[in-house]
């Protein structure tokens, strides 16, 4: 369905003005809506057979002053392969909008970030509180009056000045009196081997069964969307890459591509090919990790140092790609930083030549192994519904049986033109959506990231790697989003500018952040050694959630 | 110098010397000295696996392992220790403290009482107690214990995790270890460990894994069992690193925690002795009968003595390297997964053993046709088995060899026998 018939539909079932087009020409048409009927036109839109919009992407709220703050709601139809922008403008004084958080599961966390980041009030939300930032916080980061405090519990918050460590103590921990319970309050993490970086879940638990699971985030916030606003947009891109430090590559093309939209700069087409074959190297070492890591997480340490070997050589690859072997920093906007030579490409092909009969290897390792089938198949089953409702996106996804796939249909760079699969979750040991068929649909999508390299590889042709862009980049007001297939499924980047050098707001969406509440709606019931493999099934990175 | 000792400690106990009798002191004396050999053999022994162990590890998972300390790194056990011995001995403020320093000692008291009836060679045995093998089961009972204890005097949920896996397993896998060493009992007639080699030879069809099917199984159930009493992968619940972060010892550091690995380490050793005692023939060496070797005298003796240490001691490192390989293949179970494993499986099988080599025992005359007809064809399976295992093996080692010359363009660097 196109913009205009869903404006038209809109404008039907809300026929008194409520909802009109936003006039600007904007690149991605947008719909406002008045606050009051926010709610209404969400549950509407989901609803409708023709509209379906079953997916929330991603909210943003951007204050707008002297007066206003925007809420933005980015929605997608997966069945109909159609998506809305929802805007809503709040008085900046009091602003409050109804939650959606009953319309899609997913909103529950977006909100919370927004209340805590941008202060908007989300009126019946379940749960509003603070999200990233501590829950004594004063002030919310992302208005554009705040002004950061100079200390916070006698801890400086600035670099310049250097307190003694003695006289920086941290905020006293009290141990809050809660109801009577017979469930045991157990702490995993933030320094936990399972939790694969700086994560909390408080579980709850009757002797090894775990009834709730709450994760609690925001270790490693480093307000990159902040740091953006600061920065040019060129100046950006080595932000990027700390926000996945496993798909560097990802988050790179993803702010590359939300710039060049912006920009309407055209992308020369060897560069293209350049950044697909990045792309799927990285997509291949990532999932190297992920599932090495869950093997790990399960006891068997060996599969993820046969794994790690082979993530060697693709880091030395990426070392003659980029020069860098973790944080890339590769993509420009309009191309690459540089062209992929001859040799490289021939190294590539050597290796993946080397690398196909490894895959098995793995397989024979643990794969099959009837211990680990034991441990994954049939724990943390989720359903297609819950994974959308979760707005989960990525190899997650497709594990619950749902076949989506931004390379394929929403198709991007030069994907088009490729021939490959997408892997689904088939209940390959149990039902569909355990932990195996996650990790099952990883290990297809090294293989089918190995069918892409060959063809991208043979079809890659001569020509310049970098579209001519001017020194300054000043994009004139507007908004795009950028989003990219990553490892851990959609990495979008909302950027809003408003004519100067700099963005006015910058909006990172990633796969882990909707992962996590996952978390908490599946631990009702497991064990705590299972908690560890549904952790490790959705291959969190604590980096990609905070941000 | 004996009777010095003894008149110092009489004088200072108040006894007369005329009317002392002096066997207490020798018996002192020579329990002392068994003691402090046993621990010399757990640090000798103990020390240097964990070396071989991860130098294993490092040639199932293409590294090298440590190779700095000595040559190829054989030192790197003494280096870990003296690191942990110059380590701060921590105890958490809110631990219990008393119990807390005192349970790694339980820990390793319980492992190291075992060494009592623990046989090395012909004679090399501290006490041949006729109830040897009840005697095991029992000290080791100790472990859960201290374990238990480490975990409650943390004062650590995650400790606490791990000292009640551990206590639910041991407990629990006491039993079909205890039926499967039970009907050895019944073959051999006996509970002394050396009474239960007595009843055996050295030749594999005297041995008790092929006297007949139901001893064979019996083999591999309890060494399953004490792989699980020893909390190795894949049974290592109580530890899982992954999981309980390090479980019962996460609060130790230094030489406290020295002594848990100590106990794990010396562990491998006693799970190995007891299947090598009750299933594989001992230390009996081929072409002579203990009768004889005790007969010897003189440099004989002591040389049949260090010949059956020898025998005993490549028989027991067959099967501490058969453990320490299943650590570094095989993932870890889950605790449900556990305690179906033994309650649903190994407890049953264990009984089933039972009967079925009492009804053998009761049916088949010893040294009969029909005995020998059985220890055959129980040879034979084995056998069987084992050229599966020797095919399957070399199998593999070809496909990786194939594998490496297409990844590297050359040969395989070493033989499929060779450590690297």
């Amino acid at each position: 369905m196109t913009f205009t018939e869903i404006l038209q539909r809109l404008q039907a079932a809300f026929p008194d003005g409520g909802v009109e087009a936003v006039e600007d020409a904007l690149l991605d048409p947008a719909v406002r809506v008045r606050a009051d009927l926010v709610h209404a036109a969400c549950l509407f839109l989901r609803d409708e057979p023709d509209l379906w919009m079953d997916t929330l992407r991603v909210i943003t709220a951007i204050d707008r002053p002297p007066d206003a703050i925007d809420v933005v709601y980015h929605l997608l139809s997966m069945r109909h392969h159609h998506t809305l922008v929802l805007k809503a403008r709040l008085p900046r004084e009091t602003p409050a909008v109804a939650t959606v958080s009953d319309v899609w599961a997913s909103a529950d966390w977006f909100e919370r970030e927004q209340f805590d980041l941008v202060g908007v009030d989300f009126t019946g939300h379940p749960d509003l509180r603070r999200l990233m930032m501590p829950v004594d916080w004063v002030g919310h980061p992302l208005r554009k009056d705040y002004v950061r405090p100079d200390v916070y519990h006698g801890i400086p918050t600035s670099r310049d000045r250097v307190v003694p460590v003695t006289q920086a103590l941290p905020p006293q921990h009290q141990a809050k009196a809660g109801p009577e319970t017979d469930l045991m309050l157990l702490n995993l993490g933030p320094h936990h081997p399972a939790t694969h970086g700086v994560l909390n879940f408080l579980l709850e638990t009757d002797g090894e069964i775990v009834r709730r699971a709450k994760p609690d985030v925001g270790y490693l916030h480093r307000g990159i969307e902040k740091i953006a606003e600061m920065n040019a947009y060129a100046g950006t891109m080595p932000y990027t890459d700390r926000v996945d430090y496993l798909g560097g590559m990802f988050t790179n093309q993803a702010w590359a591509m939300a710039c060049e939209r912006l920009l309407g700069i055209e992308v020369p087409r060897r560069a293209e090919f350049c950044r697909v074959i990045a792309c799927e190297l990285n997509r291949i070492a990532s999932h190297f990790v992920g599932t090495g890591s869950m093997a790990m997480d399960l006891g068997a340490f060996t599969p993820f140092i046969h794994w790690l070997r082979e993530r060697e050589k693709i880091n030395d690859i990426m070392e003659r790609i980029c020069g860098a072997r973790l944080t890339y920093t590769y993509m420009r906007i309009g191309g690459v930083a540089r062209d992929i030579d001859a040799a490289t490409l021939e190294m590539i092909s050597a290796w993946m030549d080397h690398f196909e009969p490894i895959c098995s290897e793995f397989d024979r390792l643990i794969t099959g192994n009837e211990i680990f089938v034991q441990r994954l198949a049939n724990v943390a089953t989720l359903s297609a519904e819950d994974a959308i409702s979760y707005s989960l996106v990525g190899p997650n996804l497709r594990a619950s049986g749902v076949k989506w796939d931004l390379r394929r249909d929403e198709p991007y760079s030069v994907y088009p033109e490729l021939e490959f699969d997408v892997p689904v979750g088939l209940g390959w040991r149990g039902h569909v959506g355990d932990c195996y068929d996650r990790l099952i649909v990883r290990l297809f999508e090294i293989r089918e990231c190995i069918r892409i390299l060959r063809q991208a590889i043979a079809m890659i042709p001569d020509g310049e790697v970098r579209a001519k862009v001017p020194r300054v980049l000043k994009p004139a007001a507007n908004e795009a989003y950028g989003r990219v297939e990553a490892p851990r499924g959609e990495a979008g980047f909302y950027a809003v500018s408003d004519g100067t050098d700099k963005p006015y707001r910058v909006r990172i969406r990633t796969g882990c952040f909707t992962a996590m509440p996952v978390i908490d709606h599946l631990s009702p019931g497991l064990l705590v050694a299972d908690i560890v493999a549904l952790i490790g099934s959705l291959d969190v990175i604590a980096p990609e959630v905070d941000r | 110098m004996l009777r010095d000792v003894a008149t110092f400690l009489e004088r200072l106990l108040g006894f007369d010397p005329a009317t002392f009798d002096y066997s207490w002191v020798t018996a002192v004396v020579v329990i002392g000295a068994a003691s402090l050999l046993a621990f010399v053999f757990i640090a000798l022994f103990a020390g240097p696996v964990t070396w071989w162990e991860r130098r294993i590890a490092g040639r199932i998972q293409c590294r090298i392992g440590p190779n700095r300390v000595g040559p190829q790194g054989v030192l790197q056990w003494l280096a870990d220790g003296i690191k942990c011995f110059l380590k701060e001995d921590l105890v958490p403020a809110a631990a219990d403290q008393g119990l807390f320093r005192f349970a790694p000692y339980l820990v390793f008291g319980g492992y190291m009482a075992t060494f009592a009836v623990l046989p090395f060679g012909a004679n090399l045995v501290a006490a041949d107690l006729d109830v040897g093998l009840l005697y095991l089961l029992a000290i080791t009972g100790l472990v859960v214990i201290g374990i238990l204890m480490a975990g409650w005097a943390s004062n650590s949920k995650w400790a606490l995790f791990g000292g009640i896996r551990s206590a639910a397993q041991l407990v629990s896998y006491e039993i079909p270890s205890a039926f499967s060493l039970m009907s050895v009992v019944l073959a051999a007639g006996t509970m002394s460990m050396q009474g239960i080699i007595g009843q055996q030879g050295a030749w594999p069809w005297e041995w008790f894994v092929f006297k007949n099917p139901f001893l064979f199984a019996a083999f591999f159930l309890s060494l399953t069992a004490s792989v699980a009493e020893g909390n190795r992968t894949p049974f290592d619940l109580p530890e899982g690193e992954s999981e309980l972060v390090a479980g019962y010892h996460v609060e130790y550091s230094g030489m406290r925690f020295l002594w848990f690995m100590f106990a794990e380490w010396g562990n491998l050793w006693v799970i190995a002795t007891i299947a090598t005692v009750c299933f594989l023939g001992g230390w009996q060496v081929p072409g002579v009968t203990p009768a004889e070797i005790a007969a010897s005298t003189g440099l004989a003796f002591w040389g049949w003595q260090a010949l059956s240490f020898a025998v005993f001691v490549a028989k027991a490192s067959v099967l501490v390297a058969f453990v320490i390989q299943l650590r570094w293949t095989l993932p870890r179970l889950r605790v449900d997964q556990l305690m179906i494993t033994c309650w649903k499986y190994l407890v049953p099988g264990a009984l089933l053993n039972l009967a079925g080599v009492l009804v053998l025992l009761a049916v088949v005359p010893d040294q009969g046709v029909a005995d020998w007809a059985i220890r055959g064809a129980t040879l034979f399976l084995g056998l069987a088995l084992a050229s599966v295992f020797v095919w399957k093996a070399r199998a593999g080692y070809l496909a990786d060899r194939d594998l490496y010359r297409r990844m590297e363009g050359k040969e395989l660097w070493y033989p499929p026998y060779r450590l690297p």
